[in-house]
């Protein structure tokens, strides 16, 4: 990666062309075009060639590019003014999912207000990071130990109110996209690493306080085989999508398992599964190197930030981003338990889409709306 | 960027800088690595575990496949059918496996005769566009002949299956529409709410009425089969069965053969009929007409005949009995009586004299007789139906009280029944209009009231409650359909003096009767006592929000009322009867009353009530 800072400046200022004129970063929005048009095609096959799926999808892929669009062009300056009212309001909302919150499967994740139904915590994956980025923007590097304490106890409240409703495995995802900033804005790292040994440690701990369901999960997670017709019948038959695509998969519509529903979501929580089979390890790699290409572009425009506010807010979207694709290859590829959450930018469904386009709007705007040197 | 937010002018930022640069590179490395545990990971699935997992999607076809539960069935009191599931076959079709999809479309439209064939293409049309690999099922069910048709070409239709399923079907047709309520398929709104599981396989719901109401026992819960399949999906044997849990039966209160005698009676009139069991609230007959054919419902109802029915000036969607808000007319005053003798406004012996009308304020409210009904006591009063009367008394009153004399018998309250939405009706008070209408109360309204007119509305089930409340001497019923084992314990209206009772109660006897009775010519041929009440309600401009029968033609016709119990001493049904439109309640309403208590009494208790009556007791004068 190159970080060559005063070169890069004059050719924004010598040529700002028609893309940065509307705010818009070519190299992510290339990626991002690239992994939507696989997804509405794996879609389109994982649901049998179903066009009423697909026509939807397409309908919310536009809807959301929309979104990203206009976010690009708000100032992050602005969303810095805007944050801690932000932050409040969600939170506000997270309580209000407890009071009167729509209960479904088993969890009351939904708020409906007149004809508008939405979650909450989804929101909350944007505002959370953004939110511990604000309380450090001007800190010191490291930062002083009282703001990071602040700054934990932001994302342990937060966490909470979600763990409870009861979404661990959300809770969990935002809570590491809060921890995301503590690291970038300069969390010590013998902090770090005394962490992680501590969270090792409490496991059996965090065992007694989970649902029947997540216990079931975890068990399930680790012999699959014990329980084949139960819960284990997802990995196992995701499992067997993959393995059986082989080197260059089973060619495109050629999902035996997708088609026969042996594979359950597959358009969803298990798309990958479905590009797995049909593309084979090279279909895979693929799309590995377009997600690395992805965070790899966040990641610079994060480097090239100016200031401390919209730097850790760019790199931590990033590894929130990273650790949703992780987790859900993880998922369905056996490595890690069902936590049933879809994959970022591939999966049909329309409220994550939105979050993530909403974060690259963000990315793009932060790149895009630097105020020329003086020096 | 504001001032405080450039960092980028002093030594420490730039430091700051540096440090977070490091720290961007070192969780790039972290991610390339962990993609690359990902990688490794698809490597060994998919290259070298290949050949097994390979095996494993062509051998391994168990799938699992879901069996619908049956649907409880409902029954009358007597045992008699009312809901009922049929067999009947369906196409299932899977368009990857079609050769010729037209050419099968084709040969459906030639065997479904009673389907319009826009239809059969309509579904063909969308069903193009849908998921080629699952299997969809054509929503119109072939007969017996039908299908035996198909099972002749079916060879020719590869792709297409016949299978048989369960159908619900309403063996009274239109009969008890009402109460019954019926299934149709689960809609978008519906579905958001359901189980997915539990309704696994279901593609109907309750859409009303008893239907509704207990889905929660007649649904039951889905089995799981495992099934397991070659490569092509074809089922070669049938594993390990969880069985569905069938969903309970219902019996029901109604009588079918008292309901369809009271159906009969209404003949074209809009109106409504409930007659309960003044013991324990079982509801013997629950009529609101026009009704309709629940049976067109079950597959979903073409566009055509569904709009001719919404259309429809009579309004048969509108289930009177719970949501039909009439103004209760003259049948308001046994219970006004009863609320003023009980709580001393008026001894039931004093005397009135009526001129014909009342003045109050410079304004004459008439008395339906112009010439007058002379000296008036209270049992004169409920007899001829005294105006009068009742005018003078609720100024005594005041709106408040009579208020809370009518409360008790469940006015402007809802009855409980189990059947959703039942409306509320208006019971006035003054707090009631200052909350509603943001106005204070005027006395003329209090006038108006005592005859149960001006903003007093209640259903004919309220109507038929308050009669039974009454019949029974004042314990609090509540209307069920289904019937239930165990007794209710019942709530007891305080009874100052039960001789208050008995005198309004013979007040109503004598409307039956007496000579000068409103109801006298209907009932001199019973060989029993009853007791009744008509009235006559002048159509108001209501401001209704659930149905407003002024609304339609003949609109400016009075609802024809009756409420009535029988026998007075041992209340075995109390009723309530209104037909809108038609006229003074003795005319129509009153008949069509006394018919049904005739009826059920033929039904149930002919030994006990029909021979060798003590006739001397009658009057028949008439």
């Amino acid at each position: 990666m190159k970080i060559d800072l005063p070169k890069t400046h004059k050719m924004y200022r010598k040529n700002k062309g028609f893309l940065e004129a509307m705010h818009i970063d070519g190299w992510l929005l290339l990626g991002i075009l690239l992994l939507l048009a696989t997804s509405l095609a794996v879609v389109y096959s994982a649901s049998g060639g179903d066009e009423a799926v697909m026509t939807r999808q397409a309908i919310r892929i536009g809807i959301a590019l929309t979104i990203m669009f206009i976010f690009a062009q708000i100032p992050p300056n602005i969303i810095y003014i805007f944050t801690p009212w932000l932050f409040l309001m969600g939170i506000l909302m997270l309580i209000a999912v407890l009071l009167f919150g729509d209960i479904g499967k088993g969890a009351q994740r939904w708020l409906e207000i007149g004809p508008i139904r939405f979650q909450p915590s989804e929101a909350m994956k944007l505002v959370l990071p953004i939110t511990i980025a604000w309380l450090f923007a001007h800190s010191k590097f490291p930062p002083s130990f009282g703001r990071l304490v602040l700054g934990t106890a932001l994302i342990a409240l937060t966490g909470s109110l979600i763990v409870v409703q009861p979404d661990l495995g959300t809770s969990l995802l935002i809570g590491l996209s809060g921890l995301s900033v503590l690291f970038f804005a300069g969390l010590p790292w013998k902090v770090i690493f005394t962490a992680i040994a501590g969270v090792i440690l409490s496991a059996p701990v965090a065992w007694h306080f989970m649902h029947g369901y997540q216990k079931q999960r975890v068990l399930t997670f680790l012999t699959p085989e014990s329980d084949p017709l139960g819960s284990g019948y997802h990995i196992i038959q995701s499992k067997i999508a993959i393995g059986s695509g082989g080197i260059d998969g089973k060619g495109y519509m050629g999902s035996t398992q997708a088609h026969l529903e042996f594979l359950p979501e597959s358009t969803t929580d298990f798309i990958f599964s479905v590009l797995a089979e049909e593309f084979g390890l090279l279909g895979v790699i693929g799309l590995l190197m377009l997600y690395s290409f992805v965070i790899a572009r966040g990641l610079y425009i994060a480097s090239q930030a100016q200031d401390n506010f919209t730097r850790l807010i760019a790199a931590s979207f990033m590894m929130t981003l990273f650790v949703y694709i992780f987790v859900n290859i993880g998922m369905v590829s056996g490595l890690l338990p069902v936590v049933g959450l879809p994959l970022p930018l591939m999966s049909y469904g329309g409220s994550s889409l939105l979050t993530l386009m909403i974060s690259f709007g963000i990315l793009m705007s932060i790149h895009t709306h630097k105020k020329l040197l003086s020096k | 960027m504001p001032e405080h937010l450039d960092f980028n002018s002093d030594n420490e930022s730039f430091n700051k800088k540096r440090q977070f640069r490091f720290r961007l590179y070192v969780a790039f490395i972290f991610t390339l690595i962990l993609f690359a545990i990902l990688i490794a990971r698809m490597t060994q699935l998919q290259w070298l575990e290949h050949e097994r997992y390979q095996g494993l999607a062509e051998g391994n076809r168990i799938s699992i496949e879901t069996l619908p539960p049956t649907r409880g069935k409902i029954f009358d009191r007597n045992h008699i059918l009312l809901a009922d599931n049929q067999p009947v076959y369906a196409l299932k079709l899977i368009r990857e496996k079609m050769d010729n999809i037209n050419a099968t479309m084709l040969a459906i439209q030639v065997i479904l005769d009673n389907v319009d064939p826009k239809r059969v293409h309509d579904f063909f049309q969308k069903f193009k566009k849908r998921n080629r690999s699952k299997s969809y099922t054509l929503p119109f069910s072939f007969s017996e002949e039908q299908a035996a048709q198909f099972a002749v070409i079916s060879h020719k239709h590869p792709g297409v299956t016949l299978t048989a399923r369960l159908k619900r079907t309403y063996p009274h047709g239109a009969s008890a529409v009402h109460a019954l309520g019926y299934v149709g398929r689960i809609n978008q709104k519906e579905l958001k709410k359901l189980d997915p599981k539990a309704y696994r396989g279901t593609d109907i719901i309750g859409k009303s009425g008893i239907e509704k109401y207990y889905e929660d026992v007649l649904h039951g819960s889905p089995g799981i089969q495992q099934i397991e399949t070659n490569v092509r999906g074809r089922v070669l044997r049938k594993l390990e069965t969880l069985p569905a849990i069938p969903g309970k039966d219902i019996h029901l209160t109604l009588d079918i053969e008292l309901q369809q005698f009271a159906e009969s009676l209404m003949g074209e009139m809009r109106g409504a009929i409930v007659a309960l069991d003044p013991q324990n609230g079982e509801v013997f007959a629950f009529v609101s007409t026009p009704i309709f054919d629940p049976n067109l419902f079950v597959d979903g109802i073409d566009h055509k005949s569904y709009n001719a029915l919404l259309h429809n000036p009579s309004r048969p969607f509108i289930n009177r009995v719970i949501n039909g808000r009439y103004p209760p007319g003259s049948t308001t005053k046994p219970f006004m009586a009863l609320g003023a003798i009980e709580n001393n406004f008026i001894s039931p012996n004093k005397k009135i004299y009526d001129p014909g009308y009342l003045v109050y304020k410079d304004h004459r409210y008439r008395d339906w007789k112009r010439t007058g009904h002379g000296l008036v006591d209270m049992n004169k009063a409920i007899v001829e139906s005294c105006d009068t009367y009742f005018y003078e008394l609720s100024l005594d009153m005041g709106i408040d009280n009579i208020h809370d004399a009518l409360a008790p018998f469940g006015f402007g309250s809802h009855t409980g029944i189990d059947i959703h939405g039942e409306s509320k009706g208006i019971l006035p008070s003054q707090a009631w209009k200052r909350e509603v209408k943001g106005k204070p109360w005027f006395r003329g309204e209090t006038i108006i009231s005592s005859i149960g007119q001006g903003y007093n509305l209640t259903t004919p089930l309220q109507l038929a409650r308050a009669t039974a409340i009454l019949a029974n001497r004042g314990k609090v019923i509540r209307p069920h359909l289904v019937r239930s084992h165990k007794t209710e314990a019942l709530e007891q209206i305080e009874i100052k003096k039960i001789s208050n009772w008995e005198k309004v109660i013979k007040s109503m006897e004598n409307v039956m009767h007496s000579k000068k009775g409103t109801a006298r010519r209907h009932a001199t041929h019973l060989p029993f006592k009853m007791a009744g009440k008509t009235g006559t309600a002048q159509v108001f401009s209501l401001n209704a929000g659930d149905y407003d029968a002024d609304m339609l033609h003949e609109k400016l016709h009075d609802h024809s009322l009756f409420i009535g119990f029988a026998p007075v001493d041992n209340p075995k049904i109390a009723i309530a009867v209104i037909a809108e439109n038609a006229g003074s309640g003795s005319k129509t309403a009153a008949p069509i009353g006394v018919k049904v208590i005739e009826k059920f009494f033929q039904l149930y208790e002919s030994e006990t009530y029909y021979p060798q009556q003590n006739v001397t007791a009658n009057n028949h004068e008439d």
